[in-house]
């Protein structure tokens, strides 16, 4: 009967002391930052490390400086087609040394040599450009949840492979006073502890082309939904479609922040498209029409 | 026509049984109320032979030589039954048993035959009483679930799901069936109670795994409940105040039946209203409603139709900001009716015509932009079960179960549709199953079924078998082997329950499937002394669940809306119970391991592939204790026990941020994290006790205060933590589960 215990009691022990999947330890990584638009000069590239997540963080004290950095165009079957070095300028922020515009639908790789000798490499393929076929059409001014709501037709965007369009809807306010705030966001700023700074660009989810169907011109009309509205006055109505390394990022970046059919706790990766590091070397193509939004009659 | 003769003939190869021998066969009802008493056991004294009712209450011993014998019937919190029968030689007797509640002769010593308890210990099969539900502690009120949730085995997700996560499996992995409908969302309050009613339902029935071949379409495990039939005798009813909901039911006879109503509301009104005079955001509206109804009509000795429904919903009206709202409306609806048939005494039949339907109408306005979601389910079947008897050797079993299976979903934003989806599946499947006495210490149940389902035109055999050996009246040895496929999966949240939507397998979307092995001990050391041991392992393949990465599914092929995965569990069981004396009750410990697949997912940084990782539920060590104890004729007192191992949580390590994003004014924070779920939450552990006063209602009926405190000693256990990186260094807060809680109900018996 002893020996019987004895054995139960090893037994719990083992399974308490055998721990069956362990926790890893932190490692550091590399970060990237770059976003080529279409039509606009080559981007900056930021530079840094992961930092463990209970000490202090600065992307000054994380900047990773005097690294090699190089943006390719490279031919769609990846053989280089002109080179941009890129020069160190301050805190972990390289700039191209030569001005250049991104073009669309063209395929751009990012390499980053290090001091320590690592390398980083991505690649990113610049979506098609789009613009809008109706902006005379349109008012300049509209009021807010009025009857008359914002439908801007554009062009549709391309990309390298026969996927949909994955858009962005980003309203940029203009006159960012408190007292310009929407009722909703004035609420979130005055009720609700929120920064009025969270609100300054307003932005969709990613929104996928599926959810409109393509007029007999083989345009697309977006309506442009009150709730993106955060400030009263002028405001910039900035229509993205991005790429697929933007598109990896965002909709697992956003898991990181709940909301999704993930158990709470349970956190994963966002997923990265750089080899050597993490972040993103992303592009996008944009069109961007201003409205005036008017205060509701009392 | 060759095979499926011949296969008729393997099956039944004792369709001729011996002209002489003699049959007993009937129902065993509850002497008061005239209830059938599912699982009740009834054996031949003298002899070696005894089966269980099925779950219409019916039972039939055959083959029995001629002569005199003691039948005895027993089911547990009634009187044993007993009577000498002399049987004539080709005699079939009909004998309907009526059985009497024990009342409180707790210490009575009764004779057990060889086969009490049958169907409770098959393997990885529980019975819980509906008593015990109304008596265990339970948060705010009486709830089936949550008192499932106390068995091995059979783990809660947290303090406010009372969903059910059973051997490794996700609730989507259990069918629930209410008097044979097909449940898809059976939970109030967002998961917080369960939908059925207490006061409604007569017998619950769980099969942990390695289920009988009767049952399939889900990969773990069927949950059955069984409303009440209602009092045959005399008119009765119920009513109970609580805190959160009240309930009542009536029931009684009529010339050829009976009847049952029952219905539960909660009842926050009051409380919402105070809060809203002081607080903001507040819910204009939070309420749940279900009702239950049943008629039974005895249209002959050997007739019986019943027609049993269901419904059930739950409404949210919430101005959470200026200018923002939400609306949820959602629940189930049921209904079956049932025509059980005896066409002989060897030959006893079930068939059911059932309608399910489940909905979920969330709508979110915010800054004058609706979102609207419209979810239907409709679920219309038919099913049928025959047993047959041939002998006192074999109980042979076969059924269909063929339905049609809708599912309608359409989002719209801003006014415009956005995603709209139908889809119309025929379902069908078919099994035969024996159980074989091969004699008096082995009994095989082997089974086999066949399920198909149109979309995506998928067929599949699922075998099963289970194997019993009795070394000595008091030890069992157990084992089972299944197959089991899944044509559903559930999109959820463990923390709201309110906006579930199913998806079905199609094209390029196969079915999940897995196996299950069970071995078990099961042992009464002594009288009403039950020490159970159960070991498991089971696969599951081809999980299909919708791709959480996924922000919008519109435009994209229906394969590419899912992760494909894979999972195994394996784990022991140990349940001992005591069901004699003044105290009663049972602890049950869970040593379990789950661990899930997916690719894409718990991949090392920079690395393509994945990991298993456990799921938040994943618990290795689960210890529950539940204790009653019989102060006096008018007071008992009831404890509950918890003790589990933390649950899994990924512990961030490293962080990073975006400074430029283009699409937002704030630098996008992001965690670095190793693998999913390596950490582990703090031990759960809480003591709910409650205290029941049986008396009267001023001599007029019978009436119980019940007395509940829910974590006694308000251990702050947590459900996870939130990393605030708006805060640097980052912060960690831990979100915690219920503090401790009073509960206080009076129920009026009339």
């Amino acid at each position: 009967m002893y020996r019987i215990l004895f054995l139960a009691m090893v037994s719990v022990t083992l399974l308490y002391g055998c721990e069956l999947y362990q926790q890893d330890r932190y490692k550091e990584y590399y970060v990237v930052e770059s976003y080529l638009v279409a039509h606009n000069s080559l981007p900056e590239v930021l530079l840094s490390k992961t930092v463990p997540l209970e000490e202090e963080y600065s992307y000054k004290d994380a900047a990773i400086d005097n690294a090699e950095v190089e943006v390719r165009w490279l031919n769609a079957d990846s053989t280089i087609r002109r080179r941009y070095p890129y020069t160190f300028s301050k805190d972990g922020i390289y700039a191209p040394v030569q001005s250049a515009t991104v073009r669309e639908k063209q395929l751009y790789q990012l390499l980053v040599t290090l001091p320590s000798g690592d390398s980083i490499e991505a690649k990113t393929f610049v979506p098609g450009d789009f613009k809008t076929v109706n902006r005379d059409e349109l008012s300049d001014r509209y009021v807010y949840q009025g009857d008359e709501q914002i439908e801007i037709t554009t062009t549709p965007s391309g990309y390298i492979t026969d996927r949909q369009t994955y858009y962005v809807f980003t309203i940029v306010a203009e006159e960012t006073d408190s007292t310009n705030l929407t009722p909703f966001y004035a609420d979130l700023v005055e009720e609700q502890d929120n920064s009025i700074e969270n609100f300054y660009i307003n932005s969709s989810g990613i929104i996928n082309e599926g959810n409109y169907e393509r007029n007999s011109d083989n345009n697309i009309s977006l309506k442009v939904p009150w709730i993106s509205f955060s400030f009263y006055g002028h405001n910039a109505v900035v229509a993205n479609a991005i790429d697929d390394n933007m598109y990896d990022f965002l909709r697992s970046q956003s898991v990181q922040t709940g909301g999704t059919s993930l158990s709470p706790g349970e956190i994963q990766n966002i997923r990265y498209n750089i080899n050597g590091g993490i972040g993103i070397f992303g592009s996008l193509a944009s069109d961007t029409n201003r409205f005036q939004i008017l205060r509701p009659s009392p | 026509m060759k095979k499926t003769a011949l296969l008729f003939l393997m099956l039944f190869p004792l369709l001729a049984s011996a002209q002489q021998s003699a049959s007993v066969s009937g129902y065993i009802t509850d002497a008061a109320t005239g209830e059938t008493l599912i699982a009740a056991n009834v054996a031949l004294l003298d002899r070696r032979q005894g089966t269980t009712t099925n779950t219409s209450g019916y039972y039939s011993l055959q083959n029995i030589e001629p002569g005199v014998y003691t039948i005895v019937v027993s089911y547990i919190g009634y009187q044993q039954y007993r009577r000498e029968i002399t049987l004539q030689p080709s005699e079939n007797r009909r004998l309907d048993i009526r059985l009497s509640q024990k009342g409180y002769r707790l210490d009575e010593v009764v004779v057990q035959s060889e086969r009490e308890q049958e169907e409770q210990r098959a393997i990885g099969t529980a019975q819980v009483k509906t008593e015990f539900i109304r008596k265990v502690p339970s948060v705010f009120q009486a709830d089936v679930f949550r008192s499932l949730q106390l068995l091995p085995g059979v783990k809660a997700a947290s303090d406010f799901s009372s969903g059910l996560y059973i051997r490794g499996g996700s609730p989507d992995q259990t069918l629930i069936l209410l008097d044979r409908t097909t449940v898809y969302n059976p939970s109030h309050f967002f998961g917080f109670f369960s939908t059925f009613n207490p006061d409604a339902v007569k017998d619950v029935r769980l099969y942990k795994g390695g289920y009988p071949a009767k049952y399939g379409g889900r990969l773990g495990s069927v949950l059955t409940i069984f409303n009440k039939d209602g009092n045959r005798n005399e008119f009765e009813g119920s009513i109970t105040l609580g805190m959160l909901a009240s309930r009542a039911s009536v029931e009684g006879p009529f010339k050829k039946g009976s009847w049952m109503f029952a219905l539960r509301r909660s009842t926050l009104e009051p409380l919402l209203a105070i809060l809203q005079q002081t607080q903001d955001n507040i819910p204009e509206d939070f309420a749940f409603l279900d009702i239950n109804g049943k008629v039974n009509f005895d249209a002959t000795g050997d007739d019986k139709l019943s027609l049993a429904f269901y419904s059930g919903s739950d409404n949210l009206k919430f101005p959470f900001a200026e200018d923002a709202g939400i609306n949820l409306e959602y629940g189930n609806q049921t209904l079956s009716g049932t025509w059980t048939h005896i066409f002989s005494e060897k030959v006893f039949s079930n068939f059911t015509l059932t309608g399910s339907r489940y909905f979920n109408y969330p709508s979110f306005n915010i800054a004058a932009t609706p979102f609207e979601r419209s979810n239907n389910i409709y679920d219309f079947s038919a099913k049928g079960d025959i047993e047959y008897y041939p002998d006192d050797r074999h109980e042979l079993s076969a059924g269909f179960w063929t339905g049609l299976l809708t599912l309608k979903l359409q989002d719209k934003f801003d006014g415009e549709p956005t995603f709209r989806s139908r889809t119309h599946s025929q379902y069908g499947s078919f099994y035969i199953q024996d159980r074989w006495e091969v004699n008096n210490q082995f009994i095989l149940t082997p089974g086999l079924r066949l399920n198909g389902f149109s979309e995506g035109g998928y067929l599949r055999l699922a075998p099963r078998l289970a194997v019993e050996y009795r070394p000595s009246d008091r030890i069992r040895l157990q084992g089972a082997y299944g197959r089991y496929h899944q044509f559903l999966t559930l999109d959820s949240n463990e923390a709201f329950t309110g906006f579930d939507i199913w998806l079905t397998a199609d094209d390029e979307v196969p079915p999940a499937s897995g196996n299950q092995y069970v071995i078990g001990l099961k042992t009464s050391p002594w009288e009403r002394y039950n020490l159970d041991v159960e070991f498991y392992y089971r696969t599951m393949e081809n999980l299909f669940e919708p791709d959480p990465f996924l922000p919008d599914q519109a435009g994209l092929p229906y394969k590419e809306t899912f992760r494909f995965g894979r999972g195994y569990a394996y784990g022991a069981e140990l349940f001992f119970e005591r069901q004699v004396g003044k105290l009663t009750g049972f602890a049950g410990y869970t040593f379990g391991v789950t661990r899930r697949k997916f690719p894409g997912f718990n991949a090392p940084i920079q690395e393509q592939g994945a990991r298993y990782y456990p799921p938040k539920y994943d618990r290795i060590h689960d210890l529950n204790v539940v204790v009653n104890y019989e102060l006096s004729s008018r007071w008992s007192a009831s404890a509950v026990f918890s003790y589990a191992t933390g649950q899994a949580y990924t512990k961030p390590l490293g962080r990073t941020a975006a400074f430029n994003f283009p699409t937002t004014a704030n630098s996008k924070q992001q965690l670095i994290v190793g693998k999913v779920n390596a950490s582990r939450l703090p031990a759960y552990n809480r003591l709910d006790v409650g205290f029941n006063r049986n008396g009267t209602f001023f001599g007029r009926g019978k009436a119980q205060w019940q007395f509940q405190l829910i974590n006694v000693y308000s251990r702050r256990n947590i459900w996870f933590y939130n990393y605030d990186l708006d805060e640097n260094p980052a912060e960690r807060d831990a979100v915690q589960l219920l503090p401790i809680l009073p509960s206080i109900s009076y129920t009026l018996n009339f």
